[in-house]
Parts: structure tokens; sequence; C-alpha cells
């Protein structure tokens, strides 16, 4: 059964929609691409809370006087982190649910998924231009950490994904799984290209492209006064003489965000915050299978 | 401009709701908070220019919109003229003018006069049953056409059965004519139908246009219809004969005369190599070819010998044209012809230049002289048969006898000319006495003003005071050629006796001394003329024999004698105007012949001149005695007026100006066009810019 944005609406909270989308799905189509375990020492790694304490490299805290975690090689099955973009403009809703809401309710029904199967998963919260990192683990409990990560998130601050990628590639191991989900308004031209280079280090990039449909058709007819959710901008138009004109730019700005995924072998999925997201997540899990 | 309900231009103030809309439209926009401001902000960037002049476009449309609507509502209407009064519409008292003037016989295989009687046919037949109509055919001069009325059949044999003229036609008067025709017609419409080739010279645009009484008794213009016979024509080509004068070519021997025409290329296109002719009858006598640039003049000359004397009856022709008409002209020429003098030398001398006849000899025998002269001393002279001589000149020749004097004095009375010169031998007693029938004033004595020997002579001679220039013997000298005159010196001269009132052939003085005593007098004698020179005709008496004067005086005393010297006025007469005729005489006139033979009125004139006329068309009108002969030194001929030559055309747009825009209806004889009210265009104007917004508002 697949469940619309209206549905998910009446839910409450991350976790009730979370787990109605992924129940939509548990077909459990998903299967770890990694077999098998490794005590192959690979990596230290910045102690963050979550971290395994067994793993504490207590002579490198010796040495260093810093926590630090080893990790091995298949420490998991599949490390995956969500990064989801909690900057003000996700928090802009023309229907039942925000860009943020879609974006939070996905990311969490994937943590049902990976955490049912033995994954371990992980969020990288970017809000207000500050980072809210959870690691990826395996545990159940750890599913409880995630979701109340996600359910208590709101949308602030400027889009910052170029950062966002840089603190990616510092604090993942390579072959993790990297689900971005974000609306892509950044101003930095250059941001989506750092996104895309985690690619570069053998990590699984997947793109959620969250937009809503108001973005796509711009049905607004009265002399309006558009205001910057992000900064101090506004300006005054009347929406139907420049609605071509900011159809082509928008639907020039989605083309070239997936051609240059495209291009850097990255999965790309253009979510509309109308669209039913056990579908969405099914299309990605189709993908998924595809790709292996 | 007028509207017909003004109070509906209130609405126009309707016109200023955008700009108010745009200046007080204080509506707050909608407050949105959105995502993708930048794409917002990118494309109203591209588009802000491109929005602007929509924008403004937008606003003039409803601007024009909300003006055009209330202003075609009050219905406007435009009246160029203000002291004009509208146009009565509906059926309309019509009057066809036709042009008849010369022009209209140009042809370009179909003449221009046959298109515009087709054209007053199209006329007569457009018009609608209950509209009168009258016609009037424009000639030089014109009748008042009869009042509009529904006799369509006798107005269009009116039409069939008229002619094109020779003579030029004032279309201002007739148009004139016919207002004043229709304004006898109760109908308030008024038309004026004019049928013409529209050329410049029939119209006085200086003047006013026509105009009728109107319902109110204002002067309203009537509805003019312009059709243009000449249309497709933009130039009429034309070149013609403007003027022509002949002159004897005394050098060129006697009886030889110059043509002198004038031809003008009243065209825009050059002429090269035009023939230009004399023709007498069948014959050419001279022939040349002229040059013309577009709209030039040129003048040529021809020589033409006369082989014999008497009036020559000739035309002057170029190769014809379109208009043929005024391709040749005709004249009437008086050639003199060969005289035979007897010159009786009462006085002969051993040395040539002081023989009596010495210079009376060489001046009527000068090159281009028709004078053939025998002389003879007095014996011989005076026993001469008279009669084998048309001039006689005595020469200082004593009293001839009895028998010799009743001779001279049947000579002068059958026709022939005598001149008589003063000198030593002549006795006056023995002259009264003989000659006295013949004199033109009895001699009395001979005064001498001073001798040749006395140093003072040049002062007390006696000089030539009046002198008759009004007379056709002396007209010749005025100006300077007077100077050979009055220059001339008499030491002695003749007194001649009072001429007695009432006498029978009273005697002319055509010239006097200082003191008033006569120095030339002349006299009929029955068929005949006699001159008197009071002094002698070689140096004895005076010095005019070496004077410039001498020579032509002579001639002409020769030729007027003889009655070849043209004594009468050249009759010069236009088509259209009428010939004075001054028979000599007892002479009587019985009728006057056109060139196509039909008659033409004379009238007589309480001095016993004669006025035919007018003249209609151009050529030689004979002019027959009462004996039904034609009296060829009578007759005339008429000539085209040079200006009916010019068939430069008035442009439509200038006659419509003149005429008035909103009376001229059609111009060509097409269909009525349908006069579309200015509100009509104010509707469509509004229509369109309101089809326009909306495509606008569209984009």
């Amino acid at each position: 059964m697949l469940l619309d944005a209206q549905t998910l609406a009446r839910l409450q909270g991350v976790k009730l929609r979370a787990r109605a989308v992924m129940e939509g799905v548990l077909s459990g189509l998903h299967k770890s691409p990694h077999q098998g375990q490794s005590v192959e020492f690979a990596e230290h790694k910045e102690y963050a809370p979550g971290d395994e304490l067994r793993h504490l490299d207590w002579k490198a805290y010796g040495k260093f006087d810093k926590y630090y975690v080893k990790r091995f090689e298949h420490e998991t099955n599949l490390r995956a982190v969500m990064v989801v973009d909690a900057s003000a403009s996700m928090g802009y809703r023309s229907g039942a649910l925000s860009k943020l809401d879609v974006a939070t309710t996905l990311a969490g029904a994937l943590c049902y998924l990976l955490v049912r199967q033995q994954d371990a998963a992980g969020l990288a919260l970017m809000a207000g231009g500050k980072w809210k990192d959870v690691p990826p683990r395996a545990s159940a409990g750890h599913l409880n950490v995630l979701l109340d990560t996600l359910e208590h998130t709101t949308p602030t601050g400027a889009t910052d994904l170029g950062s966002a990628a840089d603190h990616l590639a510092e604090v993942l191991p390579r072959r993790s799984s990297v689900i971005v989900l974000s609306d892509l308004l950044d101003e930095n031209q250059d941001a989506l290209r750092r996104i895309l280079a985690l690619r570069q280090r053998k990590n699984d990039v997947s793109v959620f492209h969250l937009v809503d449909p108001a973005e796509l058709t711009f049905p607004f007819d009265d002399p309006t006064l558009f205001i910057d959710m992000e900064g101090q901008g506004r300006v005054e138009v009347n929406p139907r003489e420049i609605k071509e004109s900011y159809l082509e730019e928008f639907n020039g700005f989605l083309a070239s965000v997936k051609a240059a995924c495209a291009e850097a072998d990255v999965d790309y999925d253009l979510v509309r915050t109308d669209d039913k997201l056990d579908d969405v997540l099914l299309r990605y899990l189709s993908r998924r299978g595809r790709r292996r | 401009m007028t509207f017909g309900n003004p109070w509906m231009l209130l609405g126009a103030l309707g016109a200023l709701i955008p700009l108010l809309v745009h200046l007080f439209d204080r509506r707050r926009p909608r407050p949105h908070p959105f995502g993708p401001l930048a794409f917002v902000m990118r494309s109203q960037k591209r588009t802000a220019s491109r929005l602007k002049l929509k924008r403004l476009l937008l606003y003039a449309l409803r601007t024009l919109i909300l003006l055009a609507i209330p202003i075609a509502l009050a219905r406007p209407e435009l009246t160029r003229d203000a002291a004009a009064a509208q146009v009565v519409k509906g059926p309309a008292a019509t009057a066809i003018i036709l042009d008849a003037s010369l022009s209209m016989r140009w042809s370009d295989g179909t003449p221009l006069f046959e298109r515009a009687r087709d054209e007053a046919r199209d006329a007569l037949k457009d018009l609608l049953p209950e509209e009168p109509a009258t016609v009037l055919v424009c000639t030089q001069s014109p009748a008042a056409p009869p009042p509009p009325g529904f006799d369509r059949g006798r107005l269009r044999s009116l039409v069939d059965e008229a002619k094109a003229t020779h003579g030029a036609a004032d279309l201002s008067r007739c148009l004139d004519l016919a207002a004043r025709a229709l304004e006898e017609n109760p109908m308030p419409a008024k038309r004026l139908v004019l049928v013409s080739d529209m050329t410049a010279t029939a119209f006085r645009l200086e003047a006013p246009p026509p105009t009728v009484k109107g319902p109110t008794g204002a002067p309203v213009k009537p509805e003019v219809v312009l059709r243009d016979a000449a249309e497709g024509h933009e130039v009429l080509n034309n070149r013609a004969i403007v003027d022509l004068k002949v002159e004897p070519a005394l050098q060129a021997g006697p009886r030889t005369f110059q043509f002198t025409f004038t031809v003008r290329n009243f065209g825009a296109e050059p002429v090269k190599d035009l023939e230009a002719a004399v023709r007498v009858g069948e014959s050419t006598l001279a022939k040349g070819f002229v040059d013309l640039p577009p709209g030039g003049t040129t003048q040529k000359a021809l020589t033409v010998r006369f082989p014999q004397g008497g009036t020559v009856l000739g035309q002057v022709t170029l190769a014809p044209d379109a208009l043929v008409e005024d391709d040749r002209r005709s004249f009437v020429l008086p050639v003199p012809r060969a005289l035979k003098a007897l010159v009786v030398n009462g006085s002969p001398h051993a040395t040539r230049y002081r023989d009596e006849a010495f210079f009376v000899d060489a001046a009527l025998t000068a090159p281009g002289s028709p004078v053939e002269v025998a002389t003879r001393d007095a014996e011989v002279g005076l026993r001469e048969d008279f009669s084998a001589y048309d001039l006689v000149l005595l020469l200082n020749v004593p009293a001839p006898s009895a028998d010799e004097a009743q001779k001279l004095a049947a000579f002068v009375e059958s026709g022939g000319g005598l001149f008589i010169s003063m000198g030593d031998r002549v006795s006056p007693e023995a002259y009264n006495q003989r000659l006295g029938p013949v004199l033109p004033r009895p001699l009395r004595l001979v005064r001498t003003s001073a001798e040749r020997d006395d140093p003072d002579a040049d002062t007390k001679s006696a000089r030539l005071a009046q002198v008759s220039v009004e007379h056709v013997l002396f007209s010749p000298f005025t100006g300077q050629a007077e100077e050979g005159l009055v220059g001339a010196r008499f030491y002695k001269y003749m007194l001649l006796e009072a001429d007695s009132p009432g006498a029978a052939g009273a005697s002319q003085v055509l010239a006097t001394y200082e003191d008033g005593a006569p120095a030339v007098a002349v006299a009929r004698k029955g068929k005949g003329r006699v001159a008197l020179l009071t002094s002698t005709v070689d140096r004895d008496w005076s010095d005019f024999s070496i004077r410039t004067s001498f020579l032509p005086l002579m001639q002409r005393f020769a030729a007027y004698l003889t009655g070849s010297l043209d004594e009468r006025e050249e009759v010069r007469v236009r088509v259209g105007e009428s010939a004075t005729l001054r028979p000599e005489g007892a002479r009587k006139v019985s009728s006057v012949r056109a060139p196509d033979g039909s008659e033409v009125a004379v009238k007589e004139q309480p001095e016993g001149a004669l006025v035919a006329g007018p003249v209609t068309e151009p050529g030689v009108y004979s002019v027959l005695g009462a004996d039904g002969k034609v009296q060829s030194d009578l007759s005339f001929a008429a000539v085209l007026e040079p200006s009916e030559s010019d068939l430069g055309r008035v442009p439509m747009d200038t006659l419509t100006a003149y005429f008035g825009e909103e009376t001229v209806k059609a111009s060509t004889g097409d269909a009525d066009k349908p006069t579309v009210p200015l509100w009509t265009w104010l509707i469509l104007a509004a229509c369109l810019a309101f089809f326009f917004e909306g495509t606008l508002l569209r984009k």
C-alpha cells in the first residue's frame, strides 16, 4: 500500500511516518552489499558520541591526549549516513508536507530499513551552519537515537552543501553509503560538485533532490512579495509576467543537477513533496538492486 | 471638426483611468517566503526591459480604448472649410459640363472629345430617376444652360451633337454658369459633373470654386464629380507653331520673304528632326527641320521667293502630332508684283550724279526692288504710252502740253501712279494750268530758304518739321530712321496753294517744312494716286537725295502710288475673335467664307468697316466682292490661341483641393465609393487596441 503525502501528514512525528513508509516497502528487498566481517584495522577516527567504547584506542589517547576510535575494514555490512539538509528553504511547503518533512521521513524510513537488516545507519544534519552528527551504528537502540534526532530537527539558516561535503569527507570512512536529502538551493555554485566529489572517495552517493510542486509550477497569480527564506532578499513581482522565464530558469537548474549527478555516477532522484514516499523508496531500492 | 453628440466627449475623461490606477493603486502585494528566490530575481532581471515596454504599450492601448469609444460616440465629422456650409446629401440636381475646347481634339487614336462624350453619356446614365439634369457644352463663349429637367433624350442628343471647337474654354466660367442654372432648381442637393481633359489653361484656380445657394441662402459647395477624359495619360505630348512672322528679305531678291515661325514643345519628351515647311496649295515652297527639348521653344526661319506678285494664301506646317490643329498656321501674304516705272527726266546732265534722274533711278533699281525703270527725257517721255507703265515720275519736267497733260490725267484716273518733283524747269502757272486736275494742290511760287553757296546755308536751309509717320508712306521712319528725314536740308521748295475746302479728291499733306509749307502732298485721283514733292530729287534744291532715307522713301513712293504697298491694316485675328475689314473706296463685300466653306456673319460698321465673325476655326477666310469674286487682298487668316496648345494637366489632387475634398466625389468615372464617417475609424481603432491589449496580456 502506497502512502500519499496527505495521509503521511496526518501522522504526527517522524517515527510514525518513517515506520509507515518503511512498512510500505517492507518487502525486504534490501540486501547488504558486503558479506562477513573483518577485523583488519583500517583507520582512526575521532571519537564522537555513539561510537563503540570498546573500539577506543587507548594507546592513541596516551600519545595525543585525544579519543580516537579504531575503524576496521568491513566492520559492518553497510555503513550509511543520511545527510539531511535542514536549512530554512527546506521548511517551504505549498502542500501538506514541507521539504524537510519529506526529507526526515525518507531518512527515518531508510534508517529503519538499514537497522532492521543489521546495517549501520547514521545521520549528518545540517542546520543553521552547524552540524549534528550521529555516527552509523547497527544496534536496535541506535534507531531511536536517529529517529529522535530527526524528530527534533527544525529548518533554519542557509544551505551550505560545500561545507557538508568537506565535513563528510573528514568523518566518513571509505566505501560508506552517503544519502543526501536536500533541495540543493545553495548559492555557492561549487557546492554540488563538492558533494559529488564524495563519490571519488569510493563512497556510494545518492541524492534525493527535494522540490515543492509550487517551485516546479510557479502557480502564483497576484502580485507577490517574494521573501528569501535564507537571507534578506525580497522582490515584488507580478508572477504571471515572469512565470515563463522562471520556469525556464528552474528547469535549467534541475537539468544541470541531473546531468552533473549522471556524470559523477551518483544516483539521483527528484522527489516532489506530494510524491508517495514509499513509492520513492521502492524506486530507490529498485535502482540499488540493479546497480548491484 | 464638428460633433453630433458633443456631450459624449465627457466620456473621454475615462482615458485618465489607467493613469489614476497607476498613480493611486496602493495594493500591498502578498508576502510569500520562497526558497528559490534567486531564480525569481534572475527572471525579473531578464524580463525587466520587455515588461517595461509591455506595460507602456498596455497603458497606451487602454488609454486609446477609453479615449476612442467616447469620441466615436460623439460622432465627429471633419469639415475642411469652416466658411463653407456642408454638402447637402441625397438626390441632387445635376449639371454636366462637357469641355469642348481645342485641347479635346488631342487624339491617340481616339480623340479625347469622343471619350468625353462617352463619359458624359455615362454620367447621364448614372443619374437617379428623381435627379433633374442639364448639360453645358463649354466652348469659348458658352451660353447659360437651361434649368435642370428630366428630358434625358434631349440631353443625350445635346451630347451626341456636341463638337470640339478650335478655341479655348474657360471651365471656371462654365462651372459658374452651370452652378447658376442649378440654383433654379428647388432640390437642396446640387452636383456638378465636369468632363474634361483637365488641362491647366482651362481653369482659373485663383478664382473661388463654384458655389450654389444652399437651403438657408448661404453659399454651399455643390458636390463635384470629376470625370477625366484623358485618364491614363500623365502628360499630353504636343508641339505647336505658336508664332509666325513674315518679313521681306530684300537682300535675297524681289518678292522674297523670310518666314520665321516659333515652335514650342509642350511635351515631356525631346523632339528631333521635326519637319517644318511653307506650303502653298499642294506645293511645298521651303522645308527645314527643328530639334526641340522637352518644354523648349525654338525658331525656324525659311526663305521663300515667290515667282510673281499678288496675294498668296498658304500655310506653314509641322509634321503632325496628336493635336494636328496647332501644327499648321495659315497666312495671307501680299507679294508685291513687278512694277514698271517711267522716269521722265526734265533736266538730264552728262555727269551722272548731276543728272536729275540719277538718284531716283538708283533708288528704284536697288537690289530687291520690284521696280523696272525706263528713263526718258521730257520730250520723249511725255509722248510714251503711259498705259504700259504702272508709275510715271515727272522729275523737274517743264509743264507738258495739253494733250500730254490729258494723257497723264487719264493715266491716273485709270489707276496709274504719278510722282512729281520740282526744279528750276517747273513753272507754277503752266503746271496749274495744264496739270491742275492732277496736282494734289496748285503750285504757287518757289521759296528760297538759303543759297547753296551761302556759308550759313546749313542753318538757314529748311528742314522737315512734321512727318505723318502714321501714314503708310512714312510709317517706317520712326525712331532713329526719322533722323534720315529730318536731317535733310532744303534750300528751295515750291509753296503750294491752300486746298479748296470741299473739293473732290482732297489732298493730304504728309510732311511739312519748319515754316509749315507742305513738303509732300498726296491725293487720290480716280483709281490712281498722285504724290508731289515740293523740292528736287537731285542736289539742286536740297541734299535729300544723298540722305539715307531717300532710297527707302522713293521705293515706298513707288509702292504706294501703284497700290502695291499694303496700305490696309494687317488683319490679325484669333479663333473666337471677329475680323475687321476695311475695303477701300467703293469696293463692296458680299460675304465672307470660312475655310470649310460656310458663310461667316458680317456686320457693317458706321465708318464703312465690316466686322466678320466671330471666326470659329483656323485657316484662310475668303472675302467675296459684290461680283461674287474672291477679293484676295481682303482675305485674312485666323490663327489659334497659342496657350490652348499647352496641354499641361492639373493634378487631380490639386483639383480635389480646389473644389474641396469633401465635395469631390469621384474622379475617373468609377463607381461611387461610400464615404466612411470618422467615428467608424475610431471604433475600428478601439477594437484593434482591445485585440492587441488582450494579446499582450496573454503573453
